[in-house]
């Protein structure tokens, strides 16, 4: 094993936002691990480009997300990022008609639902990993999610 | 308010007869004349700890769901409806919903010599007719934590809503004589334990093969996908080896994973 493909490694884990990787092979193990993968808040390690269009589009209307997209880097580590787990169609809330579980401004607790997440016909409910307010709703309801795709924004209490 | 109650002698014997299939199953389980909802009373079990095969059963649901909030009927006497914790491992939960169907599926022709057809992932059908339903779960924070599995069959025929009455059908109205629930919920109970063995024992093809055997009239026929933006129409041509729906279109083929598929 060479730098290069260590390189490569890392750009992989860039690319598909592994927070881990573990190899093993010709007695060499090697381990990597991303700063900040074992804790609640998960702050990008780089701000997106300013070229692509962001995620939570104009229409989602929330005061709070240039904090997310387009403020200090500082200011971007203080947001918790929830991500999608699987691939899936997001679901903001229990039925067509129902109140969202989470919308912009609303407080949320540890454990509780922030959206649903289908995939197989199996409903994934999806908890707040932590306290805090919702800044950003980076997806509509009803569309198909990657895994790992930011789902909300949480500002920690 | 939700009562548990001693487990009715039906099933408890049932059980003890399928002890030796029915793995980590119903060694816990939670039985209710009335109930909520079963998959709500397993999920409270599974938040408290309860192990992997926890089962939640009942009579009678006074809110039994299906999915997106929908009412699942679930009148007194009429029907049997219960609920399993599941712990799955990652590569295991892709294809819970389509093991679910082929077991209920195996179940109900185990227990009442009725062959059933499964349109994907897993409603049960006698005809044009929905005989049985199964809502799966799943609790995430970041990874799955647990995934109830809950399964609804109907077994006598009932005063269904309206809008549903011409759509739904019971064993004992397609069989024309009772049904024994005991053995029905053990027989159901030994088949998810095997095809569940089989997604964690990395057995996925073999799930799929029985699938498609059992899907095989709601295979080849034309289904509309509610895909975002505007509907998609094809073909239902096969499930792949992940249990993904592939539909064929004008434009190509496509892999159908979630949103709502409806049969034309």
């Amino acid at each position: 094993m060479d730098f290069d493909e260590i390189t490569r490694i890392l750009e992989m884990m860039r690319e598909h936002e592994l927070s881990e990787f573990e190899l093993e092979r010709d007695n060499v193990k090697l381990r990597l691990r991303k700063q900040g993968s074992g804790h609640g808040t998960v702050a990008p390690a780089y701000p997106p480009p300013a070229h692509l269009p962001v995620p939570a589009p104009a229409s989602a209307g929330t005061a709070a997300a240039p904090a997310a997209a387009a403020g200090p880097p500082g200011e971007d580590t203080e947001l918790a990022i929830v991500k999608s787990p699987i691939v899936g169609t997001f679901y903001r809330a229990s039925e067509p008609a129902a109140k969202p579980f989470a919308e912009v401004g609303d407080v949320v607790k540890k454990g509780q639902v922030l959206c649903i997440i289908e995939a197989m016909k199996l409903m994934n409910e999806i908890n707040a990993e932590i306290d805090g307010e919702v800044v950003t709703v980076y997806v509509e309801n009803g569309h198909a999610v990657q895994f790992g795709e930011r789902l909300f924004a949480i500002r920690p209490a | 308010m939700n009562l548990s109650q001693p487990l009715p002698p039906e099933f408890g014997e049932a059980l003890a007869r399928a002890a030796d299939r029915l793995g980590a199953f119903a060694r816990e389980i939670v039985w209710y004349a009335d109930v909520s909802s079963t998959n709500d009373e397993a999920a409270a079990l599974a938040e408290g700890g309860a192990a992997e095969g926890t089962v939640v059963a009942a009579y009678a649901q006074s809110a039994g769901r299906g999915r997106q909030g929908r009412v699942w009927a679930s009148p007194a006497g009429a029907g049997l409806y219960v609920s399993t914790v599941l712990r799955p491992p990652p590569d295991a939960v892709s294809m819970l919903t389509i093991a679910a169907g082929v077991a209920v599926a195996e179940g109900v022709q185990a227990a009442a010599g009725l062959r059933v057809d499964l349109k994907w992932p897993n409603d049960v059908y006698v005809g044009p007719r929905k005989l049985a339903g199964v809502l799966a779960e799943a609790s995430a924070v970041r990874d799955i934590q647990y995934v109830i599995l809950g399964f609804g069959i109907n077994v006598m025929p009932a005063a269904y809503p309206p809008e549903i009455a011409a759509r739904a059908t019971s064993l004992e109205a397609e069989l024309g004589r009772p049904v024994d629930r005991g053995l029905l919920l053990a027989e159901c109970l030994a088949a998810l334990a095997r095809r569940y063995g089989d997604l964690r024992d990395g057995r996925g093809d073999v799930v799929c093969g029985v699938w498609r055997m059992r899907a095989a009239a709601s295979l080849g026929r034309r289904v509309r996908w509610a895909a975002p933006g505007a509907p998609i129409d094809g073909t239902a041509d096969d499930i792949d080896a992940t249990g993904a729906l592939i539909v064929r279109t004008d434009a190509g083929t496509i892999r159908v994973t979630s949103g709502e598929v409806v049969w034309m």
